[in-house]
């Protein structure tokens, strides 16, 4: 029995057992074996394949298979709901209407506001503003995309800076973007500048924390295994941490241009004229003057429905296939 | 064994600024192939003992030899890249390491079949089970092909039929490969069934309390007789170990 520090002591096993008893699983052509003599070269094969087939069954018990639902699943679970209650909230709209029978001019029902927005399609109004909206919030967001990318890396990654420069992004996301207006408009007059300005101070700081927030839940555990991996600090950030920090990103990206979307309806409702062109938030504010209330309610229909739209056919999917393969979707194995 | 010495650690100290020490005075060298396996509490500074053999930090006194070409590390959590596939871990291995970009892909595949995942090459961590995911990282650190693996607790985590497994998949590849594999458990009946060496620290500051060599490694099992005896004999002189904590 060892009792002081260095003691040392051979302990000889109380029996050699025969492989055909206990079993040896390793392969008689061991390089590293020391003692491979009591094993016969073909029952140690069968050993192997023997542990072979039981990781092999013990694999099989421990994980699901993973089914992707089917497109009638998910058309069930996830399209039907949305498109149900709006049916649903439309029918009681137009009840309220038929039964308590409200001034027109105030509360008009789906038919008014359906002619409304049936007109300025006719007119080509709606056409012209839904363009004009959606490229500039197009623009715009991917001017806060290119400009908040690298700022975010940068904070990101150097501390001090971030202690710094942090808090003042993170204020700059409480601040509304439509407080910039009247300072873009004298600084830039009526033009598209204003706009842009006006999109990117209200997108950048989303994308910017986005970022930032991505990059601080990286398992630490992760940067350790680049480090033992061999990975520099340049491979570390472009193959280790920025992939680790992607649904932070994509987060924030999906911030950003919601963001971008309610700035430039702001920036659109305020500044008018000029050389700015006609948006959605320039038919809104045309449909107040002209006390329209089907044409406002349409607008406002009309930009809430390019906002879902953008989210569903873009962020979302982007979303769900990122999630689901890293296994972070609810629902999703292990 | 060859008697050539892979990693020599002489009269080395460690602590964290101003804090208690963590080691104290531990001398260990081992050789080239051998199996040791690191023993102790929690507190015995284990996992610092090995994350200063692994380079990822710096010793306070004393010195620490290893190969120049440095040593794999499996942690307790496989620490996978959730966004990668089983075979691209592995080839994330491989490329930091510096392999062609043709070669990779086959090569990884042939780790991977090592471990007996051959099937699993394009699941994604979250589909795979513990003992699987240990298995990948087992793959990745035999893919950075340094002479020496350093495991930290690899299969603490693991439930007991798969942790039986495992050791059975890791003295085969430790036979077939020849690595020297330096394991840091606290699991008294896992280092004596895996070690041809166990070395027994004693917790605050650790230093090696103990040292058991294993003439006859091959056939042991977790349920082994043999195994059993000296799990008795290493866990009186652990218990011996913690109760000087107590005063």
């Amino acid at each position: 029995m060892p009792h002081d520090t260095d003691g040392q002591l051979l302990v000889e096993p109380v029996e050699t057992d025969s492989p055909v008893e206990t079993g040896s699983p390793f392969e008689a052509d061991s390089p590293a074996g020391n003692n491979s003599t009591d094993s016969v070269s073909t029952s140690s094969t069968s050993k192997a394949d023997d542990l072979r087939s039981l990781e092999a069954g013990l694999d099989r018990l421990q994980t699901d298979p993973e089914h992707a639902p089917g497109a009638w699943q998910r058309f069930t679970t996830s399209v039907l709901p949305p498109i149900l209650f709006v049916i649903a909230l439309v029918a009681a709209w137009q009840l309220y209407v038929v039964i308590a029978q409200p001034r027109p001019d105030i509360v008009p029902g789906p038919v008014d506001v359906f002619n409304a927005m049936a007109l300025g399609w006719e007119s080509g109004r709606l056409q012209t503003a839904v363009i004009t909206s959606l490229e500039r919030g197009v623009v715009g967001f991917l001017i806060a995309v290119v400009v908040g990318t690298p700022l975010g890396l940068l904070l990101a990654e150097v501390k001090p800076l971030r202690r710094a420069v942090g808090p003042i992004i993170s204020g700059l996301q409480v601040l509304p973007s439509v407080a910039w207006v009247p300072a873009a408009i004298l600084w830039f007059g009526l033009t598209d500048a204003t706009v842009y300005f006006v999109v990117l101070m209200g997108a950048t700081p989303s994308i910017v924390n986005g970022l930032i927030a991505g990059v601080e839940q990286v398992p630490p555990q992760l940067r350790r295994v680049g480090t033992v991996l061999g990975a520099g600090r340049t491979r570390l950030a472009t193959l280790v941490v920025l992939p680790a920090a992607l649904p932070g990103y994509v987060a924030g990206l999906k911030q950003g241009w919601a963001f971008s979307w309610r700035s430039l309806m702001a920036a659109e409702i305020i500044a008018v004229g000029g050389t700015i062109g006609f948006g959605l938030g320039s038919m809104l504010q045309q449909s107040r003057e002209l006390a329209d209330i089907g044409g406002v309610l349409a607008t406002v229909l009309v930009i809430l429905f390019i906002g879902v739209l953008i989210e569903l056919v873009f962020f979302a999917p982007l979303e769900r296939r990122m999630l689901r393969r890293r296994g972070l979707l609810q629902g999703g194995t292990r | 064994m060859s008697g050539q010495t892979a990693i020599r650690i002489e009269h080395l100290g460690k602590r964290f600024g101003a804090g208690p020490l963590v080691l104290d005075d531990v001398n260990l060298s081992v050789e080239a192939g051998e199996f040791v396996c690191l023993l102790g509490a929690s507190g015995c500074g284990k996992s610092t003992l090995l994350n200063l053999i692994a380079g990822l930090d710096r010793p306070t006194t004393g010195a620490i030899d290893v190969p120049a070409e440095g040593a794999a590390v499996m942690f307790q959590e496989s620490a996978l890249m959730p966004w990668l596939t089983a075979r691209q871990n592995v080839e994330l291995a491989l490329r930091l390491r510096g392999v062609a970009r043709s070669a990779r892909r086959a090569e990884a595949l042939e780790l991977l079949d090592t471990v007996n995942l051959a099937d699993a090459a394009e699941k994604r961590p979250h589909e795979l089970s513990g003992g699987m995911r240990q298995r990948v990282a087992l793959a990745r650190a035999l893919a950075q092909d340094r002479p020496v693996l350093l495991m930290d607790e690899p299969f603490a985590a693991l439930d007991a039929i798969t942790r039986d497994l495992l050791h059975e998949e890791l003295e085969r590849v430790w036979r077939r490969t020849g690595r020297t594999i330096v394991f840091v458990t606290h699991n008294v009946r896992e280092a004596a069934r895996l070690g041809q060496r166990v070395v027994l620290l004693s917790s605050r500051p650790g230093r090696v309390a103990g040292e058991w060599r294993i003439a006859e490694t091959s056939g042991r099992r977790i349920e082994s007789p043999e195994v059993a005896a000296l799990s008795i004999e290493i866990t009186e002189q652990l218990r011996k170990e913690i109760r000087r904590n107590a005063a």
